[in-house]
């Protein structure tokens, strides 16, 4: 089996470094499987295109220096100092990890089981990520954690571009990107004054604007 | 305060004094292109020349696009006139209007593309960058916690249009198990669905509908529209209500244009449960408000609700539903900055202190009155033959029980309406205020809104109407 061509064990990385961290993990180690999992899918979506071309090497370099590297970076930078950060991502408790292992059972079924055929590993990866994410968005009242959630979710989404025959076109690149960059800029700034402030302007500044 | 000035700090060095002052002019001058561009394709373009291509079929100029495109840059021209006026005589707002007004066009910029996109995840993703770009609009409300709020209003749109991509996952896969490839360009997309009971393709419609559902405010996902439309800056919830809003149509037109012809039945059905709940929700939420802008919030839920009803009915009800939707983007701007006016005088949100508004400012009073007038459909304003034509239109489709309840909650709406806001309008005043100076700047919007909502209930330009047939045929008119 050539492992260069063969997508299994990026995918499998993909959802190690969803479900490790929400299962185990606490906040502040969250920047790290973001990048783990952007690494697997720079991995996935490079064997996707089917030569080096311009295209292939702008959505790598994409996915290292924004998905691997920028967003792990504000959101470190943002959890330092955060109280939040020493928090579970997800509630450890056996209720939630039960409703996870069987939303990650559920999201295989979704995907017609994980068996040999990469596409439906695939698919069951991108389901299990997305519920899994919708599950901490539901259980942690944490905006932080609700921040990561998202985040997760659009991995997922830059995952189900190798389901498709031809990768994006440039300009739904460009956007997915931008979308990420953003969630995460503006994500962070309310996160953070959220955390700095406390109750958060309670007085009236302007009327009528 | 302490917040809202970092911001305004971090974001630019605008101070008082600082030069700040050409901003705002130059964001009308900007609107003012936007929306000169906008009516000059409208007029250049005649509709036997649509759709029109570019950027390798990425971006679309058809009826839709350029419906939305007129409307959208007008009502962003009007609100931007509004937004100078208030600047002259409010110091407070030079603070940050660099960034405000930054932000502001890169939402245009991007709801603009958005409006001609012509694939759809380039659509939804422009959707969600747009949420982007109004989520630190919303951050700079005057309420308690804007903050929280914008993060809520985020996140509350990253979930629904999460739904929405798993649509497109099953969509995929529907296609993937008959053998064929997906492509998501608008005008390709249609050529991968089957005609047969499908799923799969099923569930994809449903999770499409119900996640854009949620972007237009419809129950059960609405929770984030009357808190977000409340807390935000006038401005921002008019931005919200009346361009945000039209974005997430045109999703939804763009998604019932693919499915033409494809499961016709399962999208009445499920806009119909959306369009009803949102209908008894927005009744039962007028009749406990005792807030004049959630009010408005409100009454946008129980639009949504009546446009999504127009939607199930299909072909009968179809030319009804865009005037509608044009109409109601035109008031909910009127309400929104007329209420703005109310809250600068008051400096509240609350129904009670604002007992006989009519006489302390009698042009604003008036205007919001017209405003609500139009918001409940009443002649002569387009809402009204508008409704007529979505009632009209239920009853040709048979479904008398669905027009029995759509006007049983309409006039509930209407009854708990006006027990809030009439007696606020016209009853016996309670406080004295002082009354701040209004140039006649800050009117003219309004009336400019008021003008045009008149026009389309009673005289339609003839190249107005055609482009709005060519949109409700589009959408199985």
């Amino acid at each position: 089996m050539n492992l260069a061509h063969n997508p299994t064990l990026a995918l499998i990385a993909c959802l190690l470094a969803t479900v490790i961290p929400v299962f185990f993990g606490k906040l502040a180690i969250t920047p790290t499987w973001l990048s783990l999992q952007a690494l697997a899918l720079g991995w996935i979506t490079l064997n996707k295109h089917h030569e080096l071309d311009v295209h292939a090497m702008a959505a790598g370099l994409e996915i290292l220096l924004i998905r691997a590297w920028l967003v792990p970076h504000l959101l470190r930078r943002t959890l330092q100092g955060l109280k939040a950060a020493q928090h579970d991502v997800m509630p450890s408790n056996l209720f939630a990890w039960g409703v996870a292992v069987a939303l990650i059972i559920l999201a295989f079924q979704f995907g017609d089981g994980a068996r040999a055929d990469v596409r439906a590993l695939t698919l069951g990866v991108i389901a299990a990520t997305v519920t899994i994410a919708f599950l901490v968005l539901a259980t942690n009242r944490e905006p932080v954690a609700q921040l990561v959630a998202l985040l997760f979710m659009e991995n997922a989404l830059a995952l189900f571009e190798s389901l498709m025959p031809e990768p994006w076109p440039l300009p739904v690149h460009i956007a997915i990107s931008s979308l990420y960059v953003g969630t995460v800029a503006v994500g962070c700034w309310l996160v953070r004054s959220a955390d700095v402030s406390g109750v958060l302007a309670t007085q009236p500044r302007e009327d009528g604007q | 305060m302490t917040a809202s000035l970092s911001i305004a700090n971090s974001a630019s060095s605008a101070a008082p004094g600082s030069g700040a002052h050409w901003i705002s002019p130059a964001l009308v001058g900007v609107a003012l292109l936007m929306w000169l561009s906008a009516m000059g394709v409208f007029l250049t373009h005649p509709l036997s020349e649509l759709p029109l291509y570019f950027a390798s079929r990425y971006l679309v100029l058809d009826a839709t696009s350029l419906l939305f495109m007129v409307v959208i840059n007008t009502v962003f021209l009007v609100i931007c006139v509004y937004l100078y006026s208030r600047e002259r005589h409010t110091p407070a707002l030079t603070l940050d209007i660099r960034s405000r007004a930054a932000l502001m066009l890169l939402f245009m910029a991007v709801i603009n593309l958005g409006l001609m996109a012509n694939h759809l995840v380039l659509l939804w993703t422009l959707i969600e960058v747009s949420t982007l770009c109004a989520a630190p609009l919303v951050a700079r409300g005057d309420g308690s916690n804007p903050r929280a709020v914008a993060w809520r209003y985020m996140l509350y749109s990253s979930m629904t249009l999460a739904i929405t991509f798993l649509g497109f996952m099953a969509l995929t896969q529907s296609a993937h198990l008959r053998g064929l490839e997906v492509s998501f360009m608008v005008d390709q997309l249609g050529d991968s669905l089957t005609t047969e009971a499908n799923g799969w393709q099923r569930l994809g419609l449903s999770f499409m509908l119900f996640g854009l559902g949620g972007k237009l405010g419809l129950a059960p996902l609405y929770g984030w529209m009357p808190e977000t439309y409340e807390a935000a800056p006038t401005t921002t919830s008019a931005l919200l209500a009346s361009v945000q809003f039209n974005i997430s149509v045109v999703a939804v037109f763009r998604i019932l244009q693919i499915f033409h012809g494809h499961e016709a039945g399962f999208v009445s059905q499920e806009l119909l449960v959306m369009g009803y709940l949102s209908l008894v929700v927005a009744a039962v939420q007028i009749m406990a408000c005792s807030n004049y802008k959630r009010l408005v919030a409100y009454a946008c839920v129980s639009s949504s609700g009546v446009i999504a009803l127009g939607l199930s009915v299909g072909k009968a009800a179809a030319y009804g539903v865009v005037l509608y939707i044009v109409s109601n983007a035109f008031v909910k701007s009127l309400l929104f900055l007329t209420a703005g006016r109310m809250r600068a005088v008051y400096g509240t949100n609350q129904v009670g202190p604002l007992s006989g508004v009519i006489r302390t400012l009698p042009l604003t009073g008036m205007l919001f009155t017209v405003g609500i007038f139009a918001l409940l459909g009443f002649p002569p304003f387009a809402s009204f033959l508008a409704e007529m034509l979505i009632l009209s239109g239920i009853v040709q489709s048979g479904k008398l029980l669905a027009f029995t309840l759509m006007c049983t909650m309409l006039t509930v709406i209407f009854v708990a309406t006006g027990r809030t806001l009439f007696p606020m309008l016209w009853g016996a005043q309670k406080v004295a205020v002082k009354v701040p100076p209004q140039s006649w700047i800050t009117l003219l919007p309004k009336l400019g809104f008021v003008a045009v909502l008149v026009m389309l209930g009673t005289y339609t330009p003839d190249l107005f109407t055609d482009l709005l047939r060519a949109v409700a045929v589009s959408i199985g008119g």
